[in-house]
């Protein structure tokens, strides 16, 4: 395996958060709520809803449905990094819903996030949830189609692996990990390159949250050590990182959280 | 005519003996008897059917009847046909009076609580004796596959350590050769196309963590990992090796001939219950599709259930309203099958809300979430979990695992070890119970390495119950009343008395 740091980190970049001092406008046409609040769960009587308050508005991010949602629930006990954009759509829950709404939840625990409501006739879902709270009717809740076919043998492939804020693999990285696994098998892979990349998020208040310093290294040589262990043992590995965070602007920042996995065929 | 008659009545006495077996007699190593195709066995609450999907099985010279070790034991002491192919605590005392503590069943390897105590004093045989737990007695820290060693993400301390293992100086974690013991209840031998399968779930990286896969040594296909408590063996063959080696104390190995004859018999052999003491038959032509083992041998492997086309255990519909009659008896059999269909949508349908429970709250559905038992014993036919299925629900970890309270009013004295993990700097915490957890077996941790795998168990097929007490990996729920109890105490599910009762009555019907 070849590895190396593509930049260095500058002394001002530690993990964690930094003022910047003044806020900013986040721009763009659609008005951005970035901010880090403790959850709260909300009951119905179908489905709960997942909720967080911010500068006095209570937002909507979710609803429980299944491990096939494009949005996974967060966790009480924790704080949630929450990257929204203001939808117009109706209340859900009581809350202004936030859509698209990416959630990451903050690894620490907190104790203070332990609010659960009970249902409420005011708030029942005016809509049918993808998901029932018990056994499903038959389907999954969200149907993500079949992966994407391999790209034809002769051609280079590069595929993103995202991450939620600070995370390494989980529970929603199987789908892209065996896509990159199978392709590699396909095109008999000669290399495969992983760049990990090191985000930042840009709040509403105006502060900056980046990722930790060593992120990027990790989720490159972790990617590495997950494709050889699943026995991608043939191609040359040329693993990179950046150390140097993404500039955040608080515009689909979550993007920078990422490593991009090139796959070169024999 | 009388004649006929007679014969008659012979034929369907010698049918019934042969239908209802009426025995639990122990299965010795080289007993030598057939198995048949079909047996059915006693239990407290009824019958378990015992199913040869390739018919009756010559036991002479099998490995798995055989003992084929230096110890005595066979594969079947500790997976007794009429134990659900497991062992129950209440065979193994009664293996202990018939045999003094001979059977080769106590032996020091794994029978006692430690090697090195008195073999002919049950207090060193406690564990298994109460709770129906074998010593398992894992390297530290963990191996890859392939031997190499596993930097763990945690450090480990025995705080509490009765049977001594932990801290014996030859046997323990300071020892020549650093090991952890643990103690656990052996799973069953059967229905294993379902604990084996290929099918939703399994892929080259594991559905809850991205990690990969362990693969079939000899296929290289991913496996569904759900076989052993820790998953630390895939396959039924490895399974078998590492059993022969640790429990059986082979000298050498086992050939490929024995490995085939075992895993062919594992492959076939299905168990369920038959029979109810309330409820009757449970495998009448017309009856419920979920029940015995024929309805396992015709299932679908693999496949997750759902409220249309695959509920987890099918009922179609029956038994949910019986008629009364002027007789007592069908009114009070037709009574406890109502109570086995309301067992059922306890366990389907019945919300409650599913908190702090690893590798399920943490996989993408929210914590808590608001679901039901068949939310994690989600797979047709067997109840477990269709993916890689290690869980935490608290049967190990503190603070949910039972514990002897220590006061000065209390004579009892816990049994089990309680080790103490420190995730290491620079490793996220545990989501759920932070960076130091005490639990009294780490479970999948003990393999992996993972802080975030600290107790968390592979979760058990559900067939055969009545049969097989104690439950959990651990033994601590001795009833399925107390297994029920522990459910409703730790997700505080505030379940009816008549609830709680369906669902054993459920339970053990399966």
């Amino acid at each position: 395996m070849h590895a190396h740091r593509l930049t260095r980190g500058g002394a001002w970049l530690v993990a964690g958060w930094l003022a910047s001092g003044a806020a900013v406008s986040l721009g763009g046409e659609e008005p951005r709520k970035n901010f880090v609040s403790c959850p709260i769960i909300r009951d119905t009587a179908s489905v709960p809803c997942w909720l967080a308050e911010y500068e006095g508005e209570l937002y909507f991010l979710t609803l429980q449905s299944d491990v096939t949602a494009p949005v996974t629930p967060p966790w009480l006990g924790h704080r949630v990094l929450v990257e929204g954009t203001v939808s117009a759509e109706p209340r859900i829950c009581g809350g202004v819903v936030l859509k698209p709404v990416h959630l990451s939840v903050i690894a620490e625990p907190d104790a203070s996030c332990n609010t659960m409501l009970p249902a409420e006739a005011r708030y029942n879902l005016t809509f049918e949830p993808p998901r029932p709270p018990g056994p499903s009717k038959g389907r999954l809740a969200f149907d993500n189609g079949p992966s994407a076919p391999p790209a034809p043998t002769s051609s280079t492939r590069a595929f993103v692996v995202p991450y939620d804020f600070d995370g390494l693999v989980g529970f929603n990285h199987a789908r892209v990990l065996t896509e990159i696994l199978d392709f590699a098998r396909a095109v008999n892979a000669a290399e495969v390159e992983i760049e990990g990349y090191r985000g930042a998020a840009r709040l509403s208040n105006g502060q900056t949250m980046v990722e930790d310093a060593t992120i990027g290294k990790r989720r490159a040589e972790q990617v590495a050590m997950l494709l050889q262990g699943a026995n991608l043992k043939s191609p040359s590995y040329k693993v990179r990182w950046h150390d140097e965070p993404a500039s955040a602007t608080g515009i689909d920042d979550y993007l920078s959280r990422r490593a991009v996995v090139t796959v070169r065929p024999r | 005519m009388a004649g006929l008659a007679l014969c008659g009545c012979l034929l369907l006495a010698l049918a019934a003996q042969a239908a209802s077996g009426a025995s639990r007699a122990w299965w010795a190593p080289g007993q030598g008897t057939p198995l048949p195709a079909f047996t059915a066995y006693d239990n407290e609450q009824g019958q378990l059917g015992l199913l040869n999907a390739s018919g009756e099985l010559d036991t002479r010279g099998h490995p798995f009847f055989e003992a084929i070790g230096t110890n005595g034991r066979a594969c079947v002491t500790c997976h007794q046909p009429a134990d659900a192919m497991t062992l129950s605590v209440r065979s193994i005392r009664e293996r202990w009076t018939a045999t003094s503590g001979k059977d080769p069943l106590f032996a020091a390897v794994d029978g006692m609580n430690c090697p090195n105590l008195p073999a002919d004093d049950p207090r060193s045989h406690s564990l298994l004796l109460d709770r129906g737990l074998f010593r398992i007695a894992l390297p530290w820290p963990p191996r890859n596959a392939d031997g190499t060693r596993i930097d763990p993400e945690f450090t480990i301390e025995a705080v509490r350590d009765p049977s001594g293992c932990n801290t014996n100086a030859a046997y323990g974690l300071q020892s020549a050769n650093p090991t952890i013991s643990v103690f656990r209840r052996p799973r069953p031998v059967a229905n294993t196309k379902y604990t084996t399968h290929q099918n939703f779930g399994v892929g080259p990286f594991i559905g809850k963590n991205g990690m990969p896969s362990a693969t079939d040594p000899v296929t290289g296909r991913p496996t569904s990992m759900n076989l052993m408590a820790d998953a630390r063996t895939p396959t039924l063959a490895t399974q078998a090796e590492d059993a022969a080696r640790n429990h059986l104390q082979i000298t050498g190995t086992l050939s490929a001939a024995q490995l085939a004859r075992i895993t062919e018999f594992e492959r076939q052999v299905y168990v369920a219950q038959v029979s109810s003491t309330g409820a009757g038959s449970l495998v009448e032509p017309d009856g419920p599709p979920a029940f015995g083992p024929r309805n396992l041998l015709a299932g679908d492997a693999g496949v997750l259930g759902n409220n249309t086309t695959r509920y987890v255990f099918p009922l179609a519909g029956k038994w949910v309203q019986l008629p009364r009659t002027n007789n007592e008896a069908d009114n009070a059999r037709n009574a406890a099958r109502e109570s086995i269909a309301r067992g059922h949508d306890v366990f389907m349908f019945r919300t409650f809300w599913i908190k702090d429970s690893m590798h399920l709250n943490s996989v993408g559905l929210g914590n808590p979430v608001k679901r039901t038992c068949a939310t994690c014993h989600g797979m047709h036919m067997t109840g477990m979990d269709t993916a890689n299925g290690w869980m935490d629900i608290g049967t190990t970890n503190l603070p949910w695992a039972s514990e002897v309270p220590l006061n000065p009013w209390n004579d009892a004295k816990p049994q089990m070890p309680l080790f103490r993990i420190t995730c290491k700097p620079g490793v996220k915490p545990h989501p759920f119970l932070g960076r130091v957890i005490y639990t009294q077996d780490p479970g999948r941790a003990l393999i992996s390495g993972q802080c975030n795998d600290v107790g968390t168990i592979v979760m058990e097929q559900f067939r055969g119950l009545a049969a097989r007490a104690p439950y959990f990996s651990n033994g601590s729920a001795a009833t399925l009343r107390e297994l029920v109890d522990f459910y409703d105490r730790r997700y505080n599910i505030g379940y009816s008395e008549l609830e709680k009762q369906d669902l054993v009555n459920f339970l053990g019907a399966l």
